[in-house]
């Protein structure tokens, strides 16, 4: 594999994007080095969606740079998006598709053999456990075997970046267990999985790599021991993003059973 | 509550003009256009108070008001503009009691351009009547009656269609339905138009409309005008009950739509469609596969099927004066008609995929790709329907030699349509319904841009085309080789804006392809 220099899978530098008078990211810089777990986490609104659309070529940045494995995401794009899978967070599928059909069309647009993809989109089917849902449209598929078939869609081209947002919002808790296996394969043989979370205790258990995001910047940036710093992630993250608010005495007619 | 229901509705139609300039744009071109069929309906009506006959304001109010009537009625299945913003499925997790619910909701669909325009016309009907006192005293009432009938109707077609699309087959049947609706209205607009130099048959029409649904409440005034207060009575009590069972059965469809909120499109869907279906049959070439996905999507997607069944509808259309024997120059208009249509369909094709748009960024499809693929189904449909419909209207006219001549218009409106289309929908693509939304329903305010730029589209494949319809034209006069000339040009002219077009749509998309994701994601 080429390496141009660059360790980094990501290399997010100066990332910045606005909405209106909103700044969404703000100057962001990253690295999510090769072959690491990488967990970014932070509070809604915060510029996860933002950023990692912005990293895989689904959203142009106000200004700044993102690099996936050396290549410019946004010069040398077909090159940079051969080497990425993506699942998005909040955008359709064409659910007017089969599991297989959704799967087959994602392999092929990438210039794919069909034999390879048809080979390769049965085994995803049987490894996240859809092979039973492999002739119905996506459209009639749960929100956890819609995630799923995302990621197979994500997968099919064997990428060497894997940027997932939010992949286990909505998923029960055995689609979220295929689903980390999966990853914890896919990160095993040296791939790179970098994923967007609000499940502070996945991510601690997932993760090798974290980063907190507050309001378009990163606010922490390490090995999870080094953003712990002897705390648990959630402590920490609290600490970091602040804005909780004391509920205290409020919300009094909420306790019924005070009288 | 159900003042907190219509709230709501202002609330809505205020708020979604905050969101975007280009839907205020499109609210107040629709005012103006209200304005302008008001001001020329207003000036109607006052000029029907001072006509000789009172038989003539009769006539006249029953026959435009039951059409009125008719057309809220149908409005929801086959036109666009009525908004679901106050989906009563949307209402299903709130504990509204039902018969306020069903009070709020038609009161707030009173909120709105449409409905506006009814209502001050309706209320206009007090000027025609002012020639008799009686007439002019219980005009209000009728004209409210009517008002209430006609929204009312739309509510109970919107909720009866709603209650027949959850299911695939109800979808079917839903689209076979308007089908024939549109035919029957066609068939019916063009004998009334035929007619109206005999003024007779339209006093007939006036007297039977006078006692259906549609006119009952129209008609009340004329009685009272013509001092038949008996006959008058009954009509408006006929009207009463009527307007009372709508609601009853819209109340019913309600509390159908209230207790399984969820639009599903039902188990067994996989048509037995185990294996690639279309990728298997496509090259494998990205192409292929966006080909393959745009032809499913044809096939499967409500909305496309939908625009399928205007596609034939309107050019077999164009059939029926042949068959109402008013003269068959319009049948020759199939072939150009058809070939117009089919080019231009395709011109907000990126729209409908709505955000799943970001498969097609994610991956780096190539332009060419991408805009070629989504020609695939149209073309193929084409290729079959254009030579058969110049077969048709040569058939039915018996000038065989003039299908050259129609076959080249219709290919070179469908080659140009292409190129322009290409170009158009990498451009500005606007607002559709989302998948599984009523595929005639448009987003509200949005139609005045989708008419702007459907205006645009359409006048452009128009323009470039004009040498080649004056040759085709020139051909149907009489002169043979024009109409060799007519094919030739076509195959020439249309591969030359197709090649145009589609290179320039694929540059333009390959530029921009993330900002039309965002523009999606915005207009969703």
């Amino acid at each position: 594999m080429q390496t141009r220099g660059s360790s980094a899978a990501l290399r997010l530098r100066g990332l910045s994007k606005s909405y209106g008078s909103t700044l969404a990211v703000d100057r962001l810089d990253l690295d999510v080095p090769r072959g690491s777990f990488f967990g970014l986490v932070g509070p809604n609104g915060a510029g996860k969606t933002t950023t990692l659309s912005m990293a895989t070529g689904l959203l142009r940045p106000d200004a700044g740079t993102a690099h996936v494995l050396g290549h410019d995401v946004w010069s040398d794009t077909v090159r940079a998006k051969q080497l990425v899978g993506v699942l998005p967070d909040g955008l359709r599928l064409f659910d007017r598709l089969t599991g297989l059909q959704l799967i087959c069309y994602s392999g092929l647009l990438r210039g794919m053999d069909r034999t390879v993809v048809t080979e390769r989109a049965h085994e995803l089917l049987e490894a996240l456990g859809l092979a039973e849902a492999t002739g119905t449209l996506v459209v009639d598929y749960s929100a956890g075997m819609t995630k799923k078939i995302s990621l197979a869609c994500a997968l099919i081209h064997a990428p060497r970046l894997l940027v997932l947002d939010e992949p286990f919002e909505a998923v029960d808790p055995i689609s979220a267990t295929t689903i980390r296996q999966i990853l914890e394969g896919y990160a095993a043989s040296g791939g790179t999985v970098i994923l967007s979370s609000h499940v502070m205790d996945l991510v601690q258990r997932l993760c090798d790599r974290v980063a907190i995001v507050a309001a378009g910047q990163i606010r922490a940036e390490g090995t999870l021991d080094e953003v712990r710093s002897g705390m648990t992630l959630e402590e920490r993250f609290v600490d970091l993003v602040g804005g909780q608010t004391d509920v205290g005495e409020g919300l009094a007619w909420l306790r019924s059973s005070s009288d | 509550m159900v003042a907190l229901i219509v709230g709501l509705k202002w609330q809505l139609l205020r708020n979604g003009l905050r969101r975007s300039t280009p839907q205020l744009v499109g609210l107040i071109i629709a005012v103006l256009y209200g304005m302008g069929v008001l001001v020329a309906a207003l000036s109607g009506l006052v000029a029907l108070r001072f006509s000789l006959p009172s038989d003539v304001a009769r006539t006249a109010i029953t026959i435009g008001g039951s059409a009125v009537v008719l057309g809220w009625t149908i409005l929801p299945i086959i036109a666009y503009g009525i908004d679901e913003t106050l989906d009563p499925a949307r209402f299903a997790t709130f504990a509204v009691p039902r018969r306020q619910l069903v009070l709020g909701l038609l009161l707030s669909s009173l909120v709105g351009v449409p409905a506006a325009v009814t209502t001050i016309l309706g209320l206009a009907t007090v000027i025609t009547w002012s020639r008799s006192v009686p007439a002019m005293s219980i005009a209000p009432v009728a004209a409210v009656v009517a008002v209430f009938t006609c929204v009312a109707m739309s509510r109970v077609t919107s909720a009866a269609s709603f209650a027949l699309s959850r299911h695939r087959r109800g979808k079917e049947a839903l689209l076979l339905l308007m089908l024939l609706l549109s035919l029957g209205f066609g068939a019916a607009t063009s004998s009334v138009m035929n007619q109206v130099s005999s003024p007779g048959l339209l006093q007939d029409l006036a007297n039977v409309l006078g006692w259906t649904p549609l006119g009952l409440a129209w008609a009340v005034p004329a009685d009272f005008a013509d001092g038949a207060i008996g006959s008058g009575l009954l009509r408006l009590a006929l009207a009463v009950v009527f307007l009372v069972a709508a609601l009853l059965v819209w109340d019913v469809l309600l509390r159908g739509a209230l207790e399984n909120p969820r639009a599903t499109d039902g188990g067994g869907s996989a048509n037995g469609n185990k294996g690639l279906g279309w990728f298997g049959r496509m090259p494998a070439t990205p192409t292929g596969a966006v080909a393959a996905r745009s032809i499913i999507a044809w096939r499967r997607d409500p909305r496309y099927v939908a625009s399928v069944v205007l596609m034939l509808l309107l050019p077999l259309g164009l059939l029926l004066p042949a068959f109402t024997g008013s003269g068959n120059v319009w049948t020759l208009a199939m072939a150009p008609a058809a070939g117009f249509m089919l080019g231009w369909s395709t011109h907000n094709d990126i729209a409908y995929d709505g955000t799943a748009f970001w498969g097609h960024v994610a991956t780096g499809v190539s332009g060419p790709a991408d805009r070629l693929g989504r020609l695939v189904p149209t073309a193929v449909a084409a290729s079959v329907l254009l030579p058969v419909y110049a077969a048709i209207s040569c058939a039915l006219t018996g000038r065989w030699s003039a299908w050259p001549a129609l076959f080249g218009m219709g290919g070179g409106l469908l080659l140009t349509g292409f190129g322009v289309a290409s170009v158009m929908s990498v451009l500005k693509p606007y607002p559709v319904p989302g998948p599984g939304e009523n595929p005639f329903g448009a987003p509200p305010g949005s139609s005045a841009l989708t008419m702007v730029i459907q205006a645009v589209a359409g006048t452009a494949v128009f323009v470039v085309n004009l040498p080649l319809l004056f040759v085709g034209i020139g051909a149907l006069f009489g002169h043979v080789w024009m109409g060799w000339l007519c094919l030739g040009l076509a195959v020439v002219f249309g591969s030359g804006t197709l090649a145009v077009g589609t290179r320039w749509g694929a540059r333009i998309y390959e530029r921009r392809a993330p900002e039309l994701l965002a523009d999606l994601s915005r207009i969703r």
